[in-house]
């Protein structure tokens, strides 16, 4: 009996102490997370204005989500960051998963070139953006020159509406195939010798090694990546912001730049706040089919 | 081991309790003995626009901090990042800022919303030396909120060759048939007439209204309500894109670029972006202030003025007025051209000693004198936003003219019902 008491009493203490531990965690994600998240979920319902300040705000129900909803502009960005979030990940993915199997398979260099591949993503995104600006000049860029050199034809890369968008796109994927290059890559360094030597003697080609034993064993990896990668870009902004401010004619505007103009520059935080809780549900929806994966 | 949990708790607590107490005592001591009464410098921390803009006033601290035992801390923005941090700060009981640069467009937001502080009542008064039609948007009935710093104004950028090529002399641009009779025949002979600037929907709209003023059109009536979908405006917009097929769409580095390097003939630029030099291959001129010979004139040239003024929130209200009047003083003034600045005031821009060497000051004189501010509407930012992007979409052809100043229209006065 007494045994069986000093058993729950450890037991419960443990409980406490368990408990005490998680405490700071819990009380950082409830402020730095979950109040945050209240915050925008409350006054996506008002017309809150940062400079009038709380005390001019009313509730205004759901007319900020229906104002939203009823504009072209935002329906473009929506659309856009689709479209854009699907291709990034899919060429992200493509060529980071190329890249950790060619670099896994080197026999001599792998540091090096592990090193050299890093070095994009170690970049801010607003040092790439205009890296790229001067790259992709009309008047001074090395990229029109070289085209014009070569006989080509140039562009305006940024102000046409039939390679702006492509443009950002291909800066994004190149400053973010890094990332998935060095996941997969560290998930390649985990798959065991001995399954390709198995498969080898088994007869299996380079092919058929990479779909029945480099793949199966990366496939957490893979999906973990294109989890965050889809969040990533879905917030695409810096780069969108210094090259093209969302234009022209609005086929780069994503969903965090019409917020940044029609909520943050005009300090309205209720419509942008109502703004940032649609795009919070379509990076859930986007996203959900991989975090069920992760989860299961 | 309890007993060695007990003291390492005791003594974290002890480290947070010192590292508070520090952090705290840093603050109280700093306020309670700073000022020039204890010998040490006081601090005033000023938010200004990067650029030319920014610098020209930076080169005028040295001199004020010394004379008057400050310390100067200047903050440098982007343009939406000075209007957001400005904003951002003033619904501090103590503001940050003791000092800051604001653009005309943002004033009507500003003083309705209580950002900035009454200089007037701090003591200030215009002079009149200062050109006149650049303090139109600086007060508030006889209240003045702003100063006139920086005297940006469109002006028309010009390739001295290209120009030439197309038959014309510089002083000969007189009407906006002429710009476009150069922009036409340099298109022609393989060169690109006039470029217009891409980007954000302010840089398409401020562009454009020189050439909504020369058709006699405006964005908004005397009641503030929008008036785009009009035919003065259809025709500013035929107009503008007849011009836009001559060159193009690019950012403002590569305007200026393209225009000195002889790639382009013309562009409308702001006197920050490019200093004219006797030997160089451009040159910038007043904007045409008639649409064509029978024309009458017209104020044509739009203010994009950098104005100073002192947050309401400033806890170093008094210095910073000092500070104010020291930088618009007429000496500091004409000071600050040889570090890029353009001042509000004729006998700096006129002065023979400063036009030997700065002879486009003259230009920008001239253009000073008869400007236009945007609207001092509250809701500037979400109108240039609107219309901007309708005309974007109207110049890539995205939308016929008819249809984007229809849709602008719709939208503006959504804006303005509230």
């Amino acid at each position: 009996m007494k045994s069986q008491t000093a058993k729950l009493a450890a037991s419960s203490s443990a409980s406490r102490f368990g408990k005490a531990m998680i405490a700071p965690t819990l009380l950082v994600m409830l402020v730095m997370t979950a109040y945050p998240l209240v915050f925008t979920l409350f006054y996506s319902f008002t017309d809150y204005n940062y400079l009038k300040g709380t005390d001019k705000a009313s509730f205004v129900l759901f007319d900020n989500f229906t104002s939203l909803f009823a504009n072209g502009y935002f329906r473009q960005a929506v659309v856009n960051t689709i479209v854009f979030t699907l291709l990034a990940v899919l060429f992200e993915m493509a060529l980071g998963l190329l890249a950790a199997v060619f670099v896994n398979g080197l026999t001599r260099g792998q540091k090096m070139m592990r090193t050299l591949l890093l070095l994009p993503y170690l970049l801010p995104a607003v040092t790439v953006a205009l890296s790229w600006r001067m790259m992709l000049s009309s008047n001074y860029g090395i990229v029109n020159q070289a085209l014009s050199a070569l006989g080509l034809p140039v562009f305006n890369w940024f102000m046409d509406t039939k390679t702006a968008f492509g443009t950002i796109l291909l800066i994004d994927v190149w400053q973010n195939v890094p990332f998935v290059f060095l996941l997969l890559y560290a998930s390649l360094q985990s798959v065991s010798e001995s399954q390709y030597e198995a498969a080898r003697i088994d007869g299996a080609g380079a092919i058929q090694r990479f779909r029945y034993v480099t793949l199966p064993n990366i496939k957490g990896s893979l999906a973990l990546c294109a989890l965050l990668r889809t969040i990533d870009t879905f917030r695409l902004f810096e780069k969108v912001n210094v090259l093209t401010g969302g234009g022209p004619a609005g086929t780069t505007s994503t969903i965090t730049q019409y917020l940044y103009n029609y909520g943050i520059k005009s300090l309205d935080f209720g419509f942008g706040s109502a703004g940032a809780i649609v795009m919070t549900l379509l990076v859930l929806i986007l996203s959900s089919v991989y975090i069920k994966r992760a989860m299961s | 081991m309890n007993t060695w949990k007990k003291f390492a708790s005791i003594g974290l607590a002890a480290v947070m309790a010192v590292s508070m107490a520090a952090c705290g005592s840093n603050g109280a001591g700093g306020n309670a003995e700073s000022g020039s009464d204890s010998g040490e410098a006081q601090k005033l921390t000023l938010i200004l626009r990067a650029g030319a803009y920014g610098d020209s006033l930076k080169a005028a601290l040295p001199a004020f901090e010394e004379e008057h035992n400050v310390e100067c801390e200047v903050l440098e923005l982007s343009f939406d990042d000075l209007h957001t941090n400005i904003a951002l700060d003033a619904v501090n009981a103590e503001g940050a800022y003791d000092l800051c640069m604001v653009d005309g467009s943002w004033m009507a937001e500003f003083t309705e919303n209580n950002v900035l502080a009454n200089l007037s009542d701090l003591g200030y008064s215009f002079d009149d030396d200062i050109i006149e039609p650049t303090t139109a948007i600086c007060k508030v009935g006889e209240d003045i909120y702003l100063a006139p710093y920086y005297g940006n104004v469109t002006v028309l950028m010009y390739n001295k060759q290209l120009v030439e090529a197309a038959g014309y002399a510089p002083e000969d641009i007189q009407t906006f048939e002429d710009i476009m009779d150069i922009a036409t025949k340099t298109a022609e002979s393989g060169k690109q007439g006039f470029l217009i600037r891409g980007g954000s929907a302010d840089n398409i709209l401020s562009d454009f209204l020189s050439h909504l003023l020369v058709h006699g059109g405006w964005v908004v009536d005397d009641n503030n309500q929008p008036t785009v979908n009009t035919p003065e405006f259809k025709a500013a917009m035929e107009e503008y894109l007849a011009l836009y097929k001559t060159g193009g769409t690019l950012d403002k580095d590569d305007i200026v670029a393209s225009v000195s390097n002889g790639e382009t003939a013309m562009a409308q630029i702001w006197p920050g972006w490019y200093v004219p030099t006797a030997d160089g291959s451009a040159n910038y001129t007043v904007i045409p202030t008639k649409l064509n010979d029978s024309d009458t004139e017209k104020n044509t040239a739009l203010y994009g003025i950098w104005t100073i003024g002192i947050p309401n929130n400033s806890q170093n209200k008094e210095l910073a007025m000092e500070l104010l009047e020291y930088v618009m003083s007429p000496e500091v003034q004409k000071e600050s051209i040889a570090a890029g600045g353009v001042p509000c005031r004729e006998s700096c821009l006129l002065d023979p000693e400063i036009l030997a060497e700065y002879p486009h000051l003259e230009t920008v004189c001239g253009a000073l004198q008869s400007g236009v501010y945007r609207p001092v509407i509250e809701e500037w930012t979400e109108f240039t936003n609107i219309l901007g992007t309708e005309m974007d979409y109207i110049i890539q052809g995205s939308k016929t003219i008819d249809q984007g100043l229809a849709d602008a229209q719709s939208q503006l006065e959504n804006l303005m019902a509230g």
